[in-house]
């Protein structure tokens, strides 16, 4: 097993440096990172002509994705426009892990990133349990009970849900349990934020805000998951060695749980093995609408001003949890199902 | 079995309703803030080792303090910095007349007023030298920052060696770059030698730098780039203080114990970043908000319905259409006025303006509408598509072929309509497609988002690059409420030699460009001003531009607030007398 999983990181290197090019690349036809610089107008062209030259956006593109790879300390650059590379590059290159300085925000992308990640990891975090568990109960019951009352009361909520954009059901949740009870006196969730500004950043209010985007996220994925999780454990349940243990006389609850579960979960992990690394790149339209500050809403916002070294981090930062993730799932499966080895 | 784990299912819901329930908000005193350090109870709360209170005596009262006032303004985006700087955008530069200081703000007429300075310059007054190169400034002496180190000419000319240096990456070095030399001979005179007689120098000093703060920093790492008060300015000189900013979450300003003119009526300020409009609406409804911005024109029934008030601020934003003149590229009917005539008067803008924008505003004439930069005697083209369809035949373009749309020498009167995907422009640009199509006019509805719209020649923005025989936006001149604008100089036309001109129209008019020169020298008002009217006479004589809509910034106030005034140069000038009442 070790040496599979030293092998598959191996081979994830070339894929990395592959997906970072061919991401870069991509990023050039993005938009102008300059073009909003100016505010509300477009940049003046003394300034336009000067910022590209102080940001490295007068090099070529090979140049930049050079600086961007391993830094520009190694060589001049010409800050005042004479032709003379007269000033040292400060840049040390993703490699040495400098992931650049955002061009709107002036910041260290790093710095951006950290201040997000954590808003994200406990919004999806918490949204993933809710789902996980939800959909685990919602499922097993359903295949238990199968074409029962519930059982299509589940089905049809469970498609009613899985259809409905995201935005959609954001928006209703946010006037159906924050706007109009609001205004007709009853108790209310808050619209937008994280906490209140009278209250302060304190772990209640933290929890009180995500109700609403988690119950968005939520109602959406359950309704997947749960359905995957039904159909699947309505296959175990069907297999002879239920049934052996049945006939031995096993409690049922420890059947369904001990022999059954642990197989029908194996799409479930696939599932969440692909979903895990998107986590990190956070809910983009449930951080919009709510106001959360994930990374979501840093990677949107990034693209949308061109901002090019924080999008090339949060898409490689994800595509290396995409391959962490991807062989962390063949090792669970592994572990549950004993037929599978690696050699 | 089955009555069990229903029993089991209840249960968990009865735990998860008591835990939500628990969670509910309960009035919490706010965390401690320097500002609170003033606000104590005015009686201590009884110890438990005093003596009893004599029966004569009434029970003491345990008095609470006052609540903090905190007003929320939600903000649809974060800023990018709050350096003077490194920004020119708007969410940024409108907080700065909260923490920052200027030598002067303008009011809600965009009327300026002294701040810094004991009294505007002119010629009148001496401050500024005939021959208009040389101003000076006098500056207020009880000026303070918020750590208590007097405000000096000093810091002024420190923040402009700092804009010129090209060490630090600036937004723009623009005014400062027309600066000869800038001397301080006392620590409250400024002045200021031009390399030529600058008559916009009124769109200068709106945020000062702390020399005393940021020079050692400049002198250990060669830039201001990477200053840690870029991002927490926690030395200001406005009526409050940055606190606090959490990235893309909120930002706090308190009170400034030590502004010269006074304490703010309100304790706090917090912006909440809610990059969406609809979240941003629903939170203003709910009260979750105390100010709101850009509210869009449909929107505004739904708010003030909900008791909150919309107040538009005239920033000098005008939205129109720029048609594309380029001798050579360009479409060959547009080089003709009276074809530009003829699509000024085929289209409706006053129903626009009355249907797509519910009245909230009016047809603009010129890009210098509602200023005093406006020849007064221009009123919008009115909508008169009998007389269009004459002066299109007048110039010679007739449908020869029957299909519906006029023609030429073979040319098809066929343009191309660009815009960004904006709701409200692509819904005016079908408007203005079908309006066109009644007088034989066909046009092709194209769009782009924002950042590649607004992208220069050589980055490939379509409006920059001529793809577009007619282009819309919300335009205002260069530095708002200064009319200038380089938007129509010759020199600017952009090309492959010279990519980054921003005269995208590619309109070369040499009497235009010589007025535009003209202007820029005058530093008395009144002659500035008359050649502002030939300007915008000009223009609007031969349809370079046809306006649209008036484009003031709506503001949404809500229910608590009280005594707002906004402005469109300096919006928040009056911050001051805002009140917050429950």
């Amino acid at each position: 097993m070790g040496r599979y999983v030293a092998r598959r990181l191996l081979q994830a290197v070339p894929l990395l440096f592959i997906i970072s090019v061919i991401l870069f690349v991509l990023m050039q036809s993005i938009g102008d990172p300059l073009a909003t610089m100016s505010g509300r107008r477009p940049t003046r062209s003394a300034d336009r002509e000067r910022l590209k030259r102080q940001l490295g956006l007068d090099q070529p593109v090979l140049m930049q994705y050079v600086y961007w790879l391993v830094g520009n300390d190694w060589t001049s650059i010409d800050l005042d426009g004479d032709g003379v590379r007269e000033t040292r590059g400060e840049r040390k290159g993703v490699l040495r892990g400098d992931l650049g300085r955002s061009l709107k925000k002036r910041q260290p992308v790093l710095d951006l990133i950290g201040e997000r990640l954590p808003n994200t990891l406990l919004l999806m975090g918490t949204y993933e349990m809710v789902v996980l568990v939800g959909a685990v109960a919602l499922g097993i019951y359903s295949a238990v009970r199968q074409y029962s009352i519930f059982d299509h009361a589940v089905t049809g909520v469970s498609f009613v849900l899985y259809s409905m954009p995201i935005f959609f059901i954001a928006l209703l949740s946010m006037y159906l349990l924050a706007v109009k009870p609001k205004q007709w006196g009853l108790p209310y969730f808050p619209t937008v934020g994280m906490f209140e500004p009278e209250a302060g950043k304190t772990v209640p209010q933290v929890i009180w805000h995500m109700v609403l985007p988690v119950l968005s996220l939520s109602l959406i994925s359950l309704a997947g998951y749960s359905r995957y999780m039904r159909s699947s454990m309505l296959e175990v349940l069907s297999q002879d060695y239920i049934r052996t243990a049945k006939s031995k006389g096993l409690e049922r609850r420890y059947v369904l749980f001990a022999h059954a579960l642990k197989n029908a979960s194996l799409p479930i992990v696939t599932l969440i093995g692909l979903d895990l690394p998107t986590l990190l790149g956070g809910a983009i339209v449930t951080e919009r609408i709510f106001g959360w500050p994930g990374m979501g809403r840093l990677f949107f916002d990034s693209v949308s001003d061109a901002d090019t070294p924080v999008v090339m981090a949060i898409l490689m930062m994800v595509s290396v949890a995409v391959v962490v993730f991807q062989i962390l799932t063949d090792v669970i499966y592994a572990w549950l199902d004993p037929r599978i080895r690696y050699e | 079995m089955k009555s069990k784990w229903h029993f089991v299912l209840w249960t968990v819901f009865l735990v998860a309703g008591l835990l939500v329930a628990a969670c509910q908000p309960t009035p919490t005193v706010a965390p401690p803030t320097p500002t609170q350090a003033a606000v104590q109870p005015t009686q201590p709360p009884p110890q438990p080792t005093q003596p009893p209170p004599e029966p004569t005596q009434p029970p003491p009262q345990p008095t609470q303090p006052p609540a903090r006032k905190v007003a929320t303004f939600i903000w649809t985006q974060e800023f990018d910095t709050l350096s003077p700087l490194y920004t020119n955008m708007w969410f940024s530069t409108t907080t700065f007349e909260l923490w920052q200081c200027a030598a002067w703000l303008f009011d809600d007429q965009n009327n300026p007023f002294p701040s810094l300075v004991t009294e505007l310059p002119s010629v009148e007054n001496g401050m500024i030298s005939p021959d208009g190169k040389v101003i000076t400034l006098k500056l207020r002496d009880d000026a303070v920052w918020s750590d208590g180190e007097p405000l000096t000419s000093e810091d002024f000319a420190f923040t402009y060696e700092m804009y010129v240096n090209p060490a630090n990456t600036v937004a723009s070095t623009y005014p400062y770059d027309q600066l000869e030399k800038l001397e301080t001979p006392d620590p409250q005179t400024v002045v200021m030698t031009f390399k030529e007689p600058f008559a916009p120098w009124m769109i200068m000093w709106r945020g000062i730098l702390p020399a005393h703060v940021l020079r050692p920093v400049f002198e250990a790492e060669g830039s201001l780039n990477e200053a840690d008060w870029n991002k927490n300015p926690t030395v200001g000189c406005g009526p409050y203080v940055f606190a606090e900013w959490e990235s893309g979450s909120f930002a706090r300003f308190v009170a400034n114990e030590k502004y010269w003119l006074g304490k703010p009526k309100i304790d706090e300020i917090f912006f909440r970043f809610v990059p969406d409009d609809a979240s941003q609406i629903a939170a203003l409804q709910a009260g979750d908000g105390d100010l709101g911005t850009f509210i869009a024109w449909s929107d505004i029934p739904t708010l003030e319905k909900a008791g909150v008030e919309v107040v538009p601020a005239f920033s000098m934003y005008n939205e129109g259409i720029y048609f594309y003149m380029h001798p050579e590229k360009g479409h060959p009917a547009l080089q003709d006025l009276r074809v530009r005539k003829a699509i000024a008067l085929a289209t409706d803008r006053f129903s626009l303006c009355t249907d797509l924008l519910l009245g909230g505003t009016v047809p603009a004439a010129t890009d210098w509408d509602q200023t005093p930069w406006n020849d007064p005697s221009l009123q919008p083209w009115p909508y008169d598509p009998d007389q269009a369809k004459a002066l299109l035949d007048e110039a010679g373009w007739v449908d020869s072929n029957g299909d519906g749309v006029r023609d030429k020498d073979g040319v098809e009167l066929v343009l191309d309509y660009g815009t960004t995907t904006r709701e409200i422009r692509k819904d005016t640009q079908a408007v203005l497609q079908q309006q066109l199509a009644a007088v034989g006019i066909k046009v092709n509805l194209l769009n782009a988002e924002a950042d590649l719209f607004f992208s220069g020649y050589g980055e490939g923005g379509p409006a920059a690059r001529g793809e577009y025989d007619l282009f819309e936006y919300s335009t205002s001149p260069s530095q708002p409420p200064d009319p200038d604008t380089a938007d129509w100089l010759c020199s600017e036309i952009p090309s492959d030699e010279y990519p980054d001109g921003s005269n995208w129209q590619a309109n070369c008019d040499e009497e235009l460009d010589a007025l535009f020169a003209k202007q820029r020298t005058q530093v008395d008002l009144e002659q500035r001003m008359a050649t502002f009217h030939q300007i915008t006479k000009h223009i609007f004589e031969n349809v370079y531009w046809l306006g649209l809509w008036q484009d003031p910034d709506t503001w949404a106030v809500g229910k608590r607030l009280k005594n707002v005034k906004i402005s469109g140069a300096t919006p928040l000038y009056s911050i001051m007398e805002w009140e917050l009442v429950e």
